[in-house]
């Protein structure tokens, strides 16, 4: 067990690198995964955040503030362009209203044209909605005094009017919002495919490059450990690490869960344990190309990021374009994502289908693991020590 | 002398692998992974665009039918409508491909599948178009003989909001990702900043030994390398400009010559922040280059490289945070120069930027002087 108990002395030697990883995914993921708020980075909003500056300041205008402030958010902003400007640009207000000097005199007197201002950065969804609804009420107060109302009981009717309900009903599709594995919890389990790859390439490479360094491997070469033992202590020493590894964040999630997993958990836990082979199968094959240090951190951040932007773990996959998922097929996150989306009940749960994800996203680890073979048959078979230097 | 020392400044940091990778090849990675992940997300997310719905008719409606036709006759129509049974528009709806259902029968009714602007939109719609029926009820019921008049002023076309346009400028809000990558490539000039005092301690290297025992006044060697070093970052961050505003096709506004100047004297700002931290104490190398990309990346964090609207929350909560993150006011200068039609902004952003540098060159300077070494 002798090349067993130096690999693992090597990989204790890089903990400290992969437990800044694990720490880190752990303060990000955690409060998101925990709070009551969506863990979404693009949520969806239901609800306008409205500036209204009201120069008019009439109980005309007055009782509009109010209408809308049931209907919308309404936050304060300070009258001042540049402040404004920057509450539309970061979003935190998605319309600013001017109710303009003269509102409620121009209403009353059935003038229409420009009783407000708009300060207009983009056509967003948020123009088109409170548009159409100050269309509606000024319409709606319009023709109430066309009906032979004065302005304050059409005000009123307009009001009582615009407050009718619709019936709307929220179409349930089977299994959407599993109840064993919520979407809040899953963001958890989504973003893991990215610490796994930076934890594992970045640590589990440096130990395999340093036990297969060219001096170290001649040395074991001429000593009476077996190739076969040599390869499989290796690979013991790195399963036990991978091992290590997941256990952390599973076990750090089942004690957010609140307990052992329930029900579809357990299949975000296997999808997980596949993504982990994964992502082991990747730091393995990029060691046996025998890269430098400043190549592992640069491959690390490539694969880390670039599996993370295109295959939808830090960008919804919804929200991705029609192409960048085209070429996110080809990765395995792409698959993860997807069988932690239907687990989520985000998309339609197809335990076929499902199994169709896990399987592709076992193959990519299978298929990693013959190239390395192969590679590594390619690099060492008859290879002396001449050769190599 | 110092120009002696400025030419091999110069050559040992372009040759520095470390540098090319982080401050070369990973923003250009970071740079390309945004553009993928952000491309069309503002089209998709902000800009409004057809709402798609189905509409299941249990019962006709022949003005509800004409409501909905001159709806979708607009040039920019506010829905754009399907007509079905309910069993294909519960299947469309749960593709996706609509978002919503509206029933026509005596009153109509709203069936979608989730929440969003999108929905409340078409739920909006549907509650119009029920407001306006109580309208005409209520007036039949009150004054039936002022009916038309109530139409006509239900119908007639107003121009009640007067848009007032801000900025000529890209308001893609995901562009900021970008301003602060480039906000992040400046900072990481720490790393260009720390080889200055590494190779001017003699404690931390050899070449600082070597320079320390050359007859060279201290003074001159740091302002040469300083000089030297402002020059390597520079180039790093005219690449990452270039790069992002011609390879990634970000619009980085029509003042290209400005956010270059921007980009510069940002980078001036991340090696000055390198050159203090590296003057602190004894440290070795990896602490210290361990600090600067901490600081580093955690200005960054705070300026919004990872959580877009951070940097706004910060300037509710406390934003003179804003004023002395050299993150934020890297990006803050970028985003001025695109957004702001005068320069008032960006010339107190550049000021800043400026000042920032300056107190820590002068910190670096007294940190760095009079040291001796009775024995390395």
């Amino acid at each position: 067990m002798q090349v067993f108990k130096t690999f693992m002395k090597i990989i204790r030697s890089k903990m400290g690198v992969a437990m800044i990883y694990v720490g880190v995914f752990l303060g990000i993921s955690i409060p998101m995964a925990t709070s009551s708020t969506s863990s979404e980075m693009f949520a969806q909003q239901t609800k306008i955040d409205i500036c209204i500056f009201d120069e008019d300041n009439t109980s005309e205008s007055r009782a509009l503030t109010d209408l809308i402030g049931q209907r919308q958010n309404i936050v304060q902003l300070e009258n001042d362009r540049d402040a404004v400007i920057d509450a539309l640009y970061y979003a935190r207000a998605n319309y600013v209203l001017i109710i303009n000097e003269g509102y409620a005199e121009k209403l009353a007197s059935g003038d229409t044209d420009e009783l407000f201002g708009n300060y207009h950065m983009h056509d967003s969804y948020a123009e088109v909605f409170i548009g159409q609804f100050l269309n509606e009420y000024v319409s709606s107060v319009r023709a109430y005094i066309a009906g032979g109302e004065d302005i304050s009981s059409a005000i009123e009717k307009a009001e009582k009017a615009l407050s009718q309900e619709t019936e709307v009903r929220t179409a349930s599709f089977e299994d959407v919002g599993s109840a064993d594995y919520p979407i809040r919890f899953s963001s958890y389990f989504r973003y893991m495919p990215y610490v796994l790859i930076s934890v594992l390439i970045n640590a589990l490479c440096p130990a395999l490059l340093a036990i297969n360094r060219n001096d170290i491997r001649f040395r074991t070469n001429c000593s009476c450990v077996k190739p076969a033992a040599h390869t499989l202590q290796i690979f013991a020493g790195s399963g036990i690490f991978v091992l290590l590894v997941w256990v952390i964040f599973v076990a750090t999630g089942a004690f957010m869960y609140g307990g052992i997993y329930q029900g579809k958990a357990w299949l975000a836990v296997l999808n997980s344990f596949i993504f982990a082979l994964v992502a082991a199968s990747i730091a393995i094959f990029i060691s046996t190309l025998s890269p430098s240090q400043n190549i592992v951190n640069l491959i690390t951040q490539v694969i880390g990021l670039g599996m993370s932007f295109m295959c939808g773990i830090f960008v919804d996959q919804s929200i991705l374009s029609d192409g960048v998922l085209a070429a996110a097929r080809f990765l395995p996150a792409y698959w993860y994502v997807r069988a932690n989306n239907m687990l989520a009940g985000i998309d339609a749960f197809d335990s076929a289908q499902l199994t169709e994800f896990l399987v592709i996203e076992f193959a990519f680890a299978a298929v990693l693991a013959i190239l390395t073979l192969l590679v590594r048959r390619l690099k060492y078979s008859g290879v002396s020590a001449l050769k190599v230097n | 002398m110092f120009l002696h020392n400025l030419k091999y400044e110069i050559k040992t940091g372009l040759r520095a692998k470390e540098l090319i990778f982080w401050l070369m090849i990973f923003p250009l990675v970071l740079g390309t992974f945004f553009k993928i992940a952000f491309d069309g997300i503002y089209e998709k997310t902000t800009q409004f665009s057809t709402v798609p719905a189905a509409v299941v008719e249990i019962k006709e409606n022949e003005i509800f039918r004409s409501v909905i036709d001159s709806i979708e006759d607009a040039d920019e129509p506010l829905l754009s409508v399907t007509y079905t049974d309910e069993e294909k528009a519960l299947e469309l709806l749960k593709n996706g491909d609509v978002t919503g259902i509206i029933y026509v029968d005596d009153k109509l009714s709203v069936t979608v599948a989730g929440e969003g602007i999108e929905e409340t939109i078409l739920i909006s719609f549907v509650e119009q178009y029920t407001t306006q029926e109580k309208i005409i009820k209520d007036t039949i019921e009150k004054n039936p003989f002022k009916i038309s008049d109530v139409v006509s002023a239900m119908s007639e076309e107003t121009d009640i909001i007067k848009q007032i346009p801000l900025t000529d400028g890209n308001t893609d809000n995901f562009a900021q990702y970008f301003y602060n990558l480039i906000a992040m490539v400046a900072l990481y000039g720490t790393i260009t900043g720390l080889h200055i005092t590494i190779g001017n301690q003699a404690n931390l290297s050899a070449l600082g030994a070597r320079k320390n025992c050359s007859p060279t006044p201290k003074s001159i060697s740091l302002a040469a390398s300083l000089l030297g070093s402002y020059l390597v970052q520079a180039v790093c961050m005219i690449i990452c400009v270039t790069f992002v505003e011609f390879v990634l096709q970000i619009d980085l506004g029509s003042k290209l010559p400005l956010v270059y100047l921007a980009a510069v004297i940002g980078g001036m700002t991340g090696v000055s922040m390198g050159f203090f931290v590296g003057s602190i104490g004894n440290m070795n190398y990896g602490v210290k280059l361990g600090i600067s990309m901490a600081v580093s990346m955690s200005c960054c964090f705070l300026s919004g490289l990872m959580v877009g609207n951070i940097k706004m929350l910060i300037a509710e909560k406390a934003p003179w945070v804003n004023d002395i993150n050299p993150a934020a006011v890297i990006s803050d200068s970028l985003y001025c120069l695109n957004i702001y039609n005068d320069y008032e902004r960006f010339t107190v952003k550049i000021i800043s930027m400026l000042i920032i540098s300056a107190i820590f060159v002068l910190l670096g300077f007294v940190l760095s002087r009079r040291k001796k070494y009775a024995s390395l």
